[in-house]
This record gives structure tokens, C-alpha cells and sequence, in this order.
């Protein structure tokens, strides 16, 4: 891994939580707020397969893990899975709509491993009212991010030329 | 081959490593072996979240004054260029004077109950995910703060400080389904345990079955080892009866909408505390009907559900009684 492509990755996982936990946060929609993180994790897995969104995924998750209200590791197991899946997807499909899929499926990945692990542990938190308002709230909001996110890490990726974990 | 059994491997590594963390963070209340990773997330991520936070909220003070596309003379320009500049003013002061505003209602509730109270602001809300309520604000340790710490607005309770670094705090808000508290019904007499409900109302499970809850009964908190007593929590909205048939549970009105935060404060300190002296029995004097001075009224707290300050109970005036001759 080359050292441009570790503080891409590192620079936009860092602004990416940034901007959800101080803007997106306090976002006034009705429902669960959108998930930056999530989509940023497809993004990349969607540039360079699976072994880029897994890693991206795992670090991603273990620091949105440090700022949270809950045990170390849930969003890193979560969010590993999303970018191992995800990446799975690539180049299966060229279409315009296939980020907007790409990231719908790895919302609901995201939301049935988070409450698998949340019910094995025991979380209060995971009601099936929570549950049900982030899956008609959060989820269709995430879609929505597509467009903002995905062709930008798609691009930087591509324009930098720095996508030795493509070929993994 | 993208589906090679390096990438597999990578991925069961991975999970089991994320799998191992949860493990060993589990039901360890901050003391666990992770405690220091936690901390170190914080004390890296901390300051960035208070710089970006107070960044993102004066560009929201701002926002009224952002400036529109103006395609005249250039007087026009220069004019609109003014009125912009002004109306940003304008927008920044009225952000200010909000902020004025919040501060003065905490500056009540010092007075009203007696607590040293640091005051923070709100850097950050929520968490990746949307299953929890909390919130960063942008004091710490440094500031004479600690875990579980009483964290309330002008208006009432807000939740209680969990990780605390060096100068950021995050805060279990009163929403957060993890979240509760000891609560005490005022001129009920009935004690309970309020806890949050995620985006429905919050609840109180009240002990006893007997007394009679009135809609609009305010809730303060009993006090315990983390919460100060006496600090408003919400009114009672409507009471239903548990199936068990030996508690009965209410929903509650916050007086603090956390979806809405800015200004919050922290009590650091625990109530000054009058020296208790024995009541000592008084001999009879000769005039034994002089103590029975006319009481002046009961100041009562009734505070209103919403985000305008409730007039604080004024120190109790006695009347001066003088006895016709």
C-alpha cells in the first residue's frame, strides 16, 4: 500500500466521521440521520473491490466505535462486512443505478449485522421500533448520499491512479 | 479473481478481531482493558470535533446572511452587497443573543438550585448508526469534569457525562434507551424510575399503585450518586397501568427537546450544604401564641413543558403582621 493511498483513505474516513457526528448529526430530518460512513465504505469498495472496503470498512468502523456509546468493535464487524460484500459487487454491473443498489444493499447488510450483534448482546437500544425507523428513515437517506460520495472516491481513486488494492 | 482466499482470510481475520474488541469491551463500564484505546480515539478526536463543531454552528448563525446572486448596476450590487453584509450581522447577533439567552436561564437554574454549574457548548450529536442519543460538548477534565456528572439546560435535565477527556465530554442524553434516572413526582409523594425511549416518550415506573398522578405533574430527579436532586425532568402526560398490577408507568414531556441543543451546563459540584443543627425543644415563655406568625405562601415550581424560562419561585415574602392593639 502506497503512502498516498493510506492518507486518502485515512483523511476521508477521519472527515467523513467528522461531518456526520457535527453537521449530519444535526441534520433536522424526520427519522434516523443518514449514514456518511456507511456510504463512504461502499464507495471505496466499490473503486477497489472487496479487500479495499473490508480494511476501509474495519478502520472506519473501530473509530466511529471510539466516539460511540457502545462496545468497541460492533461497527468494525459491521461495517467490514458491508465492504467485503459490497465489493463483491463491483464491475458485476456498469449501470448508473448500480451505486444506488450497491448502497442500499450494503445499508440493509449493515442494519440486519448491527442488530444481529446487538441482540446477542443483549442492547437495550435494539428495539424493533428503532430498528423499524432506521430502516425506513436512515437507509432510504444513505441512497440518497450515493451520488454525493461515491463517483467523488470513484474519481480520486482513479484520478491519483492509486488502487494497488484493486488487483487483490 | 477477485474472490481470492487471501481476501477471504482478510475477512475472517478481520471479523474475529472486531468479534475479540466487542468481547472484551463487553459490560466492562469504561474500566476494561479497551478503556485506553477509547481514550486515545477521544483525546486525538476530541479537539477536531470542538474546532469543526464550533465551525459548523457559526456557519449556521451565519447562514441568514448568505448572499444572493444580484445581476444589476453595480450601485445596486454595492447596496446589496451592504444589505447582505448586514444581515449577516444581523443573523450572527441573533445567534449570539440566543446564546445570551440560554446562558441567563442557566444562571436561573444556578440560583434556583444552588449547584456550580460549568457551561459548555454542543460540538457534536449522535452517533454513526441511529440507535443511540448522545451528544459532545466541548469541556473536559481540564474543566473540572468527570464521569457521571449531571449535564442540564435553563430548562431542566439533559442527560448525564459518560466519556470525559481532556476537554471534550460525551453525554448520555435523556432519549437514549440506556438512560435513567430517579425521579419524585412533586406534592405526590410517589418515587419512580424515568427512562429513555429512543425517538418515542420518555416513561416513569412509579413504585406505588395508591396515589393519584394528575396530568401535568412536574417530575424532578431524587438525587443520587450521579444525579443532583431536584432538577426538573418533565410533566407527566398520561398514566397507564402495568400488567403486574404493583407499578404503574407514565409518560413524560421533557422539558429539554435534545434534538435541539446548544448550550448546556455541567454540575460539578454537589450542593452546599447547610450544617444540620439538632432542633432543640424551646421552654414555654409566657407569651406561648407569639411563634404562630401567619406562614407566607409556599413557593411552588411549576415549570411549562416548552423552551420559555418559567418564573422561578422568588424567595418566600412573609407578611409583616402587625397585632391590633
Amino acid at each position: 500500500m502506497t503512502v498516498q493511498r493510506f492518507l486518502l483513505g485515512t483523511s476521508s474516513i477521519v472527515t467523513a466521521l467528522l461531518l456526520q457526528l457535527t453537521v449530519i448529526g444535526r441534520l433536522p430530518v424526520p427519522g434516523a440521520a443518514p449514514d456518511l460512513v456507511l456510504v463512504l465504505v461502499v464507495a471505496f469498495a466499490l473503486a477497489e473491490g472487496p479487500m479495499s472496503g473490508m480494511t476501509t470498512g474495519f478502520l472506519a468502523g473501530l473509530l466511529a466505535d471510539g466516539v460511540a456509546d457502545h462496545e468497541m468493535g460492533r461497527l468494525a464487524l459491521a461495517y467490514a462486512l458491508v465492504g467485503y460484500v459490497t465489493g463483491m459487487l463491483q464491475d458485476d454491473d456498469h449501470s448508473a443505478l448500480q451505486p444506488f443498489g450497491a448502497v442500499l444493499f450494503g445499508a440493509v447488510t449493515w442494519l440486519l449485522t448491527y442488530s444481529a450483534e446487538g441482540v446477542l448482546l443483549g442492547d437495550i437500544r435494539l428495539t424493533w421500533h428503532a430498528v423499524a425507523r432506521v430502516a425506513v428513515s436512515g437507509v432510504p437517506y444513505d441512497v440518497v448520499l450515493t451520488p454525493f460520495v461515491v463517483p467523488l472516491i470513484g474519481g480520486l481513486v482513479r484520478r491519483l491512479d492509486l488502487d494497488p488494492l484493486r488487483r487483490l | 479473481m477477485r474472490d481470492s482466499r487471501r481476501v477471504r482470510l482478510t475477512l475472517v481475520l478481520l471479523l474475529l478481531t472486531a468479534f475479540t474488541l466487542t468481547a472484551l469491551d463487553y459490560n466492562t463500564a469504561r474500566s476494561g482493558p479497551l478503556a485506553a484505546l477509547r481514550r486515545g480515539i477521544d483525546t486525538v478526536f476530541g479537539p477536531i470535533e470542538r474546532t469543526v463543531g464550533g465551525a459548523a454552528s457559526s456557519v449556521g448563525n451565519a447562514l441568514g446572511g448568505l448572499p444572493r446572486l444580484g445581476s444589476y448596476q453595480s450601485e445596486n450590487k454595492k447596496l446589496q452587497r451592504e444589505n447582505e453584509r448586514l444581515r449577516g450581522i444581523i443573523a450572527s447577533r441573533d445567534g449570539l443573543q440566543c446564546q445570551v439567552d440560554q446562558l441567563d436561564k442557566l444562571l436561573n437554574l444556578v440560583a434556583y438550585t444552588g449547584y456550580a454549574i460549568v457551561p459548555a457548548r454542543v460540538v457534536a450529536v449522535g452517533a454513526t448508526g441511529g440507535f443511540e442519543a448522545t451528544a459532545t460538548i466541548d469541556a473536559g477534565t481540564a474543566d473540572g469534569l468527570a464521569s457521571d456528572m449531571s449535564v442540564v439546560t435553563g430548562a431542566g435535565l439533559v442527560g448525564r457525562t459518560t466519556e470525559v477527556s481532556s476537554h471534550t465530554a460525551r453525554v448520555l442524553l435523556l432519549a437514549d434507551p440506556q438512560f435513567s434516572v430517579g425521579g419524585t413526582l412533586i406534592g405526590q409523594a410517589a418515587l419512580g424510575i424515568a427512562s429513555g425511549n429512543g425517538s418515542k416518550p420518555m416513561t416513569v415506573s412509579l413504585a406505588s399503585t395508591k396515589s393519584v398522578v394528575p396530568k401535568g405533574a412536574v417530575l424532578l430527579t431524587t438525587g443520587s450518586d450521579t444525579y443532583a436532586p431536584g432538577i426538573p425532568i418533565g410533566t407527566v402526560t398520561g398514566v397507564t397501568p402495568d400488567t403486574n398490577a404493583i407499578s404503574r408507568t407514565a409518560t413524560i414531556a421533557t422539558f429539554v427537546d435534545v434534538s435541539s441543543l446548544d448550550l448546556v451546563g455541567v454540575i460539578t459540584t454537589s450542593k452546599v450544604r447547610a450544617p444540620r443543627v439538632p432542633l432543640r425543644p424551646v421552654l414555654p415563655t409566657s407569651t406561648p401564641c407569639a411563634a404562630a406568625v401567619p406562614q407566607g405562601p409556599v413557593p411552588t415550581y411549576s415549570p411549562t413543558p416548552s423552551a420559555t424560562p418559567s418564573p422561578r419561585p422568588k424567595a418566600a415574602v412573609t407578611p409583616t403582621v402587625t397585632p391590633s392593639p
